[in-house]
């Protein structure tokens, strides 16, 4: 991960805290932005949270020690979050009604077309946004942002191995994914 | 075998992600509720002599927050009365906006001025004595734009 223009956070600027978040929202917010779309899967809600998170650095500025780097510690308070916000009442009511949806023939008609237009190029990239959570989430930190397993332990607060164990069967999950469509 | 993921950001990038960016009119936004979070924080909040009294009390020697309340209620101020939680809010201001420096010692918090507070005492001072007018220090704030 490239870290060379890193921001400085210092107790000297804590002054222009405004300043720093429109520095991280200059350097981070799209990355930001894939991240929880890959949580939430959905890029109104994404946007939404996205903006809530960048609040949330703001609020919590004075509370970055150094420990991790910048952009770890965003990493951090951005899947976290996105847990909450997965955990929430408001979304599990929201999905509760997208599955009786799912029921209903129109629906699922534009769901069919939708993975049939699908080509080779995306087929990839929807298969990796169809696994569950906690693959999705150790995959695409890994692979799309680029972080070491151990970066990763820290910003998920889940233990290596068990990050190792994921990723493998994440690969074998997505085989059979794939297999099945040819 | 082949790493299976190996083609998955350059995928993501040409696909999901195509159109997924952070607007500028969501950045915007972002910096409007800073601002708004900012406000309940100005210094409006408090009466010119307060903020002068919470000044000076430190200008001699560095005090901490239960020091400086005992000073301002000498002084016959009693804008912490039954409410000292904001005193803290605002020694905290000060100290956000560098007017104000602490310094810990056996787990006390020390309050002083620092140069910029000395600075804008001494000069809130001499604008009180030439116009005769109150409100001169939240004047000063507002000159540096803080």
């Amino acid at each position: 991960m490239n870290d060379s223009n890193q921001i400085a956070v210092t107790e000297e600027n804590l002054e222009d805290r405004e300043l720093i978040i429109d520095q991280l929202m200059d350097e981070y917010s799209d990355i930001i932005l894939h991240l929880v779309y890959t949580y939430v899967r959905n890029q109104a809600t994404a946007e939404d949270l996205t903006q809530e998170i960048f609040i949330k650095c703001y609020e919590k500025l004075d509370q970055f020690h150094h420990q991790s780097s910048i952009k770890t510690w965003l990493y951090k308070i951005a899947a976290n979050h996105c847990k909450d916000y997965l955990r929430s009442w408001h979304y599990r009511k929201i999905t509760l009604n997208e599955k009786l949806f799912e029921y209903l023939p129109s629906k699922s008609k534009e769901v069919e077309e939708e993975i049939v237009t699908r080509n080779e190029e995306n087929s990839l990239a929807t298969a990796v946004m169809t696994l569950p959570l906690k693959y999705r989430e150790v995959v695409f930190l890994h692979y799309y942002e680029e972080l070491t397993i151990a970066e990763i332990s820290k910003v998920t607060a889940v233990n290596i191995n068990t990050l190792k164990t994921r990723l493998k069967r994440a690969k074998e999950l997505l085989k059979d994914e794939m297999t099945k469509e040819v | 075998m082949t790493d299976p993921f190996i083609n998955l950001k350059r995928s993501l990038k040409k696909t999901v992600f195509k159109d997924l960016s952070f607007s500028c009119e969501r950045k915007h936004a972002v910096r409007e509720k800073i601002r708004g979070k900012q406000s309940h924080l100005h210094f409006h909040t408090w009466e010119e002599e307060t903020l002068v009294a919470v000044l000076e009390s430190v200008q001699q020697d560095e005090k901490i927050g239960y020091d400086i309340s005992t000073f301002l209620f000498q002084k016959n101020i009693n804008s912490f009365k039954n409410n000292e939680g904001q005193l803290y809010t605002l020694l905290h201001f000060f100290e956000n906006k560098g007017i104000l420096q602490s310094n810990w010692k056996d787990e006390k918090k020390y309050y002083s001025l620092t140069r910029k507070g000395k600075k804008l005492l001494v000069g809130a001072r001499k604008q009180e004595h030439a116009k005769v007018e109150r409100g001169t220090l939240k004047q000063l704030l507002e000159e540096a734009s803080l």
